[in-house]
């Protein structure tokens, strides 16, 4: 089974991010990891690719500084990674990114000759939160989309996908290939082994740029985004309340069911 | 990172600073109160391939140089100094082998450690600490086998190892010349454990007393030849005791990175304490003991790697680390006021953990002697 | 790209079980404001069988007009056909601004029809600003420590999802609009997933999102043993359970329950949090709500932050006490 994942490099989603003086966000010293949503499709992928054998690709939209993302996630289960980057790619919008991830896809297997059975996403990333890019990927190729994974399997050409209701769960089905978006599943994404993690530095990981893709600049980057963010601001600080400290549980308990009902909050 | 390391350490060291802050650093603190050795945390940092990592790259490892390796160490020591020491106890009890074994005995020992086994060492016993000589643990030819009886105790890993490297008198008359080393399997019959240690601190790492009853090994067991034991032990302890002054350095640098984060936060006078002087001389002083002692363990590691002598930089870094380690993990406590002295607050720990480095692997009087028989020479 | 005439809005009124979801009626508020302010229209669409509660109570809600596809095939949502129902609709409606809640549905749905008209799109809107007749959308990045300001550019339909709680529900209405039926059928080759089986886990359903009270706890319960606490204080004040990902992961409740970036977005009217230090990651999915009571020992913990009455202590001592209390005060009343 041939498995391309698609990932995306975010600021460490447990730094608290605020703006700096010129109002844009604050990102100086804050580490770039792997979108938790994206290991977790990585660590799906790779138990698939346990259970029936194939490969897995990764690929990433970004700068220089993505080429550690790809190298993290060769560590623990990809065979192959490439590096979509280019100037002509800065600013794309989600329709831009799941423009250069479609296109890239079809590069890839072109060179190849192997077409992709299962493309995964995580379903949104920390920083942006849309979860846009892989709905819109499986658009821009024309692939059937299952969203919302919390695990996957794989038989006879068909994909069957769980996914969580507020019930229970659903099993969907859809033939191969298609495309899957990740949520976070009951298992936990491996760590790399040291093994892993020396071998991967020593994996290559080639960059594709615009030209390489044969794309039209004006289909992708800053010009061709549809959405614009004008400004930032920080939300309104929500006042703390009260801090209730009495001598017993049951005094403190007392006092903070009076407020509750004072507030009409009972 | 304080250590200069390669390229590939420096790889490796966020992956293991990630594996200790998520899956080691708050979940000891709960083992250090209950005193269980938490298999699973365990389990997660052998598939992670950490206890290997003094493993020699011809027996499977990874070939890393010994500085990188130390960074990994300290940062699990920063996490929790007893899954640290437990880690490192393995490469302790590995290394008679590596010094003395046959090219066999390498790769058994090795493979073993490969495939997820810890090691332990046993040379102490009831009444032989610091002198070694007065060891009561025999060992009888029989044949093509050896015979061993006596009772090892204070042995690290000493209930969770897959192999021994156990020291017993071969000619009581010899003194230290009669000591001879053995390399013993978990399962072998006549190997047990007894007592386990309920220790003040490294709470996450197992001790316990290791009993040889009418032990049978085949000869071909014996590490080296018969009577150079002592001298295995020795050259054995003398690489050990640097990683402990690793481990020590991690326990202090965690005492400061504790203090600097509460000195920030707690709010005194209208400011927070860390604005005072005072206390910022306690933190420069933390920082000058523990970057000393994290370049002394360095450099006797760097030593090794070089195939140079390191007695005496082994001995001092183990014995410098573990006193700066008890006077950084005492002024992290006086910098939380009340709160360091409570469970709540993890501090104490870093006291009750590092009490053990003074002791352990020859106590800092014994490094010393060793330390002054380097300097002063034969008079 | 040719820009639309009208201004008009389309608003998806998102059911389940035949019902409204509250995301659904309070992105009405919404869509009056946007509609108002260009002097246009509100178009309220639902899609299912069974409708006619629903599409009398939106038809009550402001809507100037209602379109209702009410069709047995539609019972069970199916992302594929829904989607294909809303292009319809969409080419139909010929909507300048198409509205639906950043729910999982319209998590999947959304950027479709985004791609599908060559629009822009926007995600977990929580304010509307007009500047010189333009949407401001301002949406949260970070976890929401950052709110964005976007605008969609070149777009023949600006598409945007709602985040649960950030509107409240319009007042009903004076005037009713009428409820329009209509067929829209799906062609069969753009239906390429289907659900084979749907398993019920659950006797209820875990329905945060819609929730008036939620009592969540954290790793501070401790165990299992003591998360049942929690449960107890939920079905004292008729609420639905929530709790962090640590106390999922250590198999005290399942899933289903969790709030945060990972699970669910919810703005109930009282929130407890018990033993919840307040992560951001969890903060970032229940920051709406109305009234915050949190319990936690650590007097430093970041959930007091957010928390309109905190309580310093430990949860497993204290709920039992509120639990007293509350039935005291309910006697009362």
């Amino acid at each position: 089974m041939e498995i391309l994942v698609c990932i995306k490099q975010v600021p460490d989603d447990a730094a608290e991010i605020r703006l700096k003086a010129d109002g844009t966000p604050d990102l100086d010293g804050v580490a770039q990891v792997v979108n938790a949503f994206d290991t977790y499709a990585l660590e799906m992928a790779t138990r698939l690719k346990e259970a029936v054998g194939g490969e897995i690709t990764v690929i990433s939209v970004g700068g220089e500084s993505a080429r550690d993302a790809l190298k993290t996630c060769l560590a623990v289960g990809a065979q192959h990674a490439f590096l979509l980057t280019d100037p002509a790619f800065e600013g794309s919008d989600s329709l831009g990114k799941a423009r250069i991830l479609a296109t890239a896809k079809a590069k890839l297997e072109e060179k190849s000759g192997k077409p992709f059975d299962l493309i995964f996403c995580g379903l949104e990333a920390t920083d942006k939160a849309t979860g846009q890019t892989g709905a819109q990927l499986a658009e821009l190729l024309n692939l059937p989309l299952i969203t919302n994974l919390t695990d996957i399997s794989y038989e006879n050409g068909t994909v069957t996908a769980k996914q969580e209701t507020d019930f229970g769960y659903n099993l969907i089905d859809s033939a191969a290939p298609c495309v899957v978006t990740v949520n976070t599943p009951a298992y936990a994404p491996r760590y790399p082994t040291i093994k892993s993690k020396l071998a991967a530095k020593k994996m290559p990981i080639d960059p594709i740029s615009l030209a390489d893709l044969g794309e039209d600049a004006g289909k992708v980057g800053k010009q061709a985004a549809l959405t614009r963010t004008v400004r930032f601001a920080e939300p309104p600080q929500k006042v703390a309340g009260v801090k209730i400290k009495e001598e017993t549980c049951e005094d403190s308990a007392r006092r903070a069911v009076a407020m509750m009902v004072e507030a009409k909050a009972l | 990172m304080a250590y200069i390391i390669s390229e590939e350490g420096q790889e490796l060291l966020g992956a293991v600073k990630e594996f200790c802050e998520k899956e080691v650093k708050e979940q000891c603190k709960e083992y250090d109160k209950t005193g269980e050795w938490p298999k699973e945390i365990y389990d997660k940092a052998i598939e992670m391939q950490l206890h290997m990592l003094e493993v020699p790259e011809e027996y499977g490892g990874m070939g890393l140089d010994r500085v990188s390796v130390a960074a990994l160490i300290e940062q699990m020591a920063i996490a929790d100094s007893g899954f640290a020491t437990t880690i490192s106890a393995s490469g302790l009890g590995m290394k008679p082998v590596l010094i003395g074994g046959t090219e066999e005995q390498k790769q058994r020992a090795c493979d073993l450690i490969v495939d997820g086994g810890f090691a332990a060492f046993c040379l102490t016993e009831p009444g032989a600490g610091s002198d070694a000589s007065a060891g009561k643990t025999t060992a009888v030819r029989d044949g093509d086998s050896y015979i061993l009886n006596g009772r090892k105790c204070f042995i690290t890993n000493g209930a969770v190892s897959s192999f021994y490297c156990v020291t017993a008198m071969t000619d009581k008359s010899a003194g230290t010349k009669g000591i001879s080393m053995f390399y013993i399997e978990k399962d072998t019959p006549g190997l047990s454990t007894g007592h386990e240690e309920d220790k003040m601190g490294i709470r996450t790492s197992n001790t316990c007393d290791v009993v040889l009853e009418d032990c049978r090994i085949p000869a071909s067991n014996l590490i080296g030849a018969e009577g150079q034991g002592f001298s295995i032990a020795m050259k054995t302890l003398d690489q050990a005791r640097a990683w402990m002054g690793c481990i020590a350095t991690g326990i202090a640098q965690r005492g400061m990175e504790e203090a600097i984060a509460y000195g920030k936060e707690r709010i005194q006078f209208g400011k927070p304490v860390l604005k005072n002087q005072a206390l910022q001389f306690k933190i420069a002083d933390m920082a000058i003991k523990i970057e000393t002692a994290r370049q002394m363990v360095a450099h006797a590691l760097t030593l090794m790697d070089l195939g140079l002598p390191y007695s005496k930089e082994s001995a001092i870094a183990k014995c410098y680390a573990s006193d700066i380690a008890m006077e950084v993990a005492s002024e992290a406590i006086q910098m939380f006021g009340g709160y360091g002295y409570s469970r709540e607050y993890p501090v104490e720990k870093l006291l009750r953990d590092a009490k053990i480095f003074q002791i352990f692997e020859g106590t800092n009087e014994i490094q010393r002697i060793v330390v002054a028989n380097n300097t002063i020479g034969r008079f | 790209m040719e820009q639309n005439q009208t201004q008009n809005v389309l608003a998806y009124v998102e059911t389940a079980g035949g019902k409204p979801v509250n995301v659904g009626l309070e992105l009405l508020t919404l869509a009056r404001t946007i509609a108002d302010a260009a002097e246009q229209k509100v178009t309220a669409v639902l899609i299912g069988s069974g409708l006619d509660e629903a599409a009398q109570r939106v038809a009550a809600l402001g809507a100037d007009k209602v379109v209702v596809v009410d069709d047995p095939a539609y019972t069970a949502f199916s992302m594929d056909e829904y989607t294909g129902v809303l292009e319809q609709l969409v080419k139909d409606e010929n909507p300048a601004v198409f509205l639906m809640g950043n729910t999982p549905q319209g998590k999947g749905i959304v950027p479709r029809l985004a791609a599908r008209f060559q629009s822009g799109c926007v995600a977990d809107v929580t304010a509307v600003s007009i500047e010189d007749g333009a949407l401001h959308w301002i949406t949260p990045r970070f976890g929401g420590t950052v709110l964005a300001e976007e605008v969609i550019e070149n777009s023949a339909v600006q598409f945007a999802t709602v985040r649960t709680g950030a509107f409240s529900k319009p007042e009903t209405a004076q005037n009713t609009a009428p409820a329009e039926k209509k067929a829209v059928s799906v062609p069969a080759d753009s239906i390429r997933t289907q659900i084979r089986e749907a398993v019920k886990e659950l006797t209820e359903s875990v329905n945060l999102e819609d929730a008036d009270v939620i009592v969540s706890g954290g790793r501070g319960m401790g165990s299992a043993e003591n998360f049942k606490l929690v449960e107890e204080l939920a079905a004292l004040l008729g609420g639905v359970v929530g709790a962090t990902r640590p106390a999922i992961e250590d198999g005290w409740v399942s899933r289903a329950h969790q709030v945060g970036q990972s699970g669910k977005i919810v703005a109930p009217k009282l929130y407890i949090a018990c033993g919840i230090s307040g992560a951001t990651q969890h903060v970032s999915g229940m920051s709406s709500s109305g009234f915050v009571v949190a319990i936690n020992k650590d007097e430093d913990a970041a959930i007091f932050d957010v928390a309109n009455v905190g309580i310093i202590g430990d949860a497993v001592k204290v709920i039992p006490a509120m639990i007293e209390e509350i039935r005291k005060a309910k006697a009362e009343a």
